[in-house]
């Protein structure tokens, strides 16, 4: 993650401390450390409180606590708020499996059919998936890009030297979209540049793929995605997000980027 | 405000709402065995330092354990420790609402004046730090427990969390229910008010 705080020692400090820094800030920090005996003394201090922690004996799990988790479990069923006597539980029980056996035949029927019908919308949504696969990456990985800066005049370049079609970078944190970095991503077999914007807690990562690819606005894995393209890319904007604010998204990423002049 | 971070499984981010086809296709039993049960001493553990004690960890760990055994499909297929871990931190503090609300001190439950202090210029705020204190930390096991108890809910379960669980903040956010930099500024935080506790012992 980025930490900006240059003048929060404290901050900076314990974020070295939890290996939070980004890498240029950390050896950044370790200079500063070398040469100052007071930050060396409290950075001394974190990390014997941090043995002192580690250090203190681990609570004992109970042996049998697995055991019990397993016996109250077999007295519930999700869902179910109250609980039955042992018959209706039983009852219940042979209900559910029979009702399972329904669904999977009902659910295997439906699903070679939907399979067949979906067969031509494959390639595209496949597209999709592998965009909102791209924007998972990200969250789950120490920083959602490659390159972190506010600063379009830097994403741009980085785009540019790594890509062959590189697009526009506006800065949209005039609209509540604030430009946090960029990274290259994969789709097929091309990389493809991928903007990523921060929305209040949120991260919204903006793929650009060549024109005519567009993708159906829908939500994968609990991810909203919208797409839309200009002459020079087809854009994908993956975030979790509400619909109606990805739209806001669109408007102003749409209003700040005018495909440039020359074709 | 603070109701709805308490609240249960049922409150989970954007990232976790996502229902994965895997889990509705599988007996949920058999994904709660894939998704809780691994993190069950992490969560009894981690349930005994939000209560302060084991009988209460292991009332905590049970509730937890139905509730996400009742949320199962709600479980997003990203990331099961912080999910199980969320589950549990928030059935530990309705639990402890319930039963024993005295227990649990929230910086929200301070006065402004102090959670100003608390938060930004404590009374160790700005002091400077003595050889003795820098040494401190022969402090026995007893002692640290004693000033972890002492902190207010909302500095010890970051604290835990990182150095127990040893958690990133990434996930610490989500299992906390804020944002990165709160996490950050509590952690600091806390951690000057832990070696102030432990300074000052006698």
């Amino acid at each position: 993650m980025i930490v900006s705080i240059k003048d929060n020692d404290e901050l900076q400090m314990n974020s070295y401390c939890d290996g939070e820094l980004d890498p240029a800030s950390a050896i950044e920090f370790e200079r500063r450390l070398a040469g100052d005996e007071s930050l060396k003394a409290q950075y001394s201090r974190l990390l014997s409180l941090r043995r002192a922690m580690r250090s203190l004996p681990q609570f004992e799990v109970p042996a049998d606590l697995q055991a019990r988790i397993r016996s109250a479990l077999d007295a519930d069923r999700p869902g179910q708020a109250n609980r039955p006597g042992l018959g209706a539980r039983l009852r219940q029980r042979s209900w559910s499996l029979q009702a399972l056996a329904a669904a999977a035949v009902f659910g295997a029927v439906i699903s070679t059919s939907v399979m067949m019908t979906m067969d031509r919308y494959d390639s595209r949504e496949e597209v999709a998936r592998q965009i909102v696969a791209g924007h998972i990456r990200g969250l789950l990985a120490p920083q959602p890009f490659d390159i972190a800066s506010s600063d379009r005049h830097t994403v741009k370049p980085w785009f540019t030297s790594h890509l062959p079609e590189s697009p526009q970078v506006p800065d949209l944190a005039g609209q509540g979209f604030v430009l946090v970095g960029g990274r290259v991503d994969v789709v097929g077999h091309d990389p493809v540049a991928t903007i990523v914007y921060k929305h209040a807690k949120h991260t919204v990562s903006l793929t650009t793929l060549p024109p005519g690819q567009s993708v159906s606005d829908q939500a994968i894995a609990g991810y909203n995605v919208r797409s839309w393209s200009d002459h020079e890319f087809t854009y994908i904007a993956v975030s979790d997000i509400s619909p109606k604010d990805l739209a806001t998204f669109e408007r102003a990423f749409s209003a700040e980027s005018p495909a440039p002049e020359i074709k | 405000m603070l109701k709805e971070q308490l609240e249960g499984p049922d409150r989970l981010s954007g990232q976790q709402q996502a229902s994965v086809p895997i889990v509705q296709n599988k007996d949920e039993r058999a994904v709660f065995d894939e998704v809780f049960l691994p993190h069950m001493a992490e969560a009894y553990r981690l349930a005994q330092w939000l209560t302060g004690n084991s009988y209460d960890a292991e009332d905590v760990v049970q509730d937890a354990a139905l509730r996400a055994f009742r949320g199962i499909k709600s479980f997003g297929a990203i990331n099961a420790r912080a999910w199980s871990l969320t589950i549990v931190r928030n059935t530990a503090y309705s639990w402890l609402m319930k039963n024993r609300p005295k227990a649990v001190v929230f910086t929200e439950d301070l006065s402004a004046a102090e959670q100003q202090e608390l938060e930004h210029e404590g009374p160790q705020g700005t002091r400077i730090e003595t050889p003795e204190e820098i040494a401190l930390f022969k402090a026995d096991a007893e002692d640290v427990q004693h000033a972890l108890a002492q902190l207010p809910a909302h500095f010890r379960e970051v604290i835990v969390l990182r150095e127990m669980n040893q958690l990133n903040y990434r996930d610490i956010a989500e299992i906390t229910n804020v944002p990165i930099g709160t996490v950050m500024s509590r952690l600091s935080r806390g951690r000057q008010l832990l070696i102030a506790l432990l300074g000052d012992r006698k």
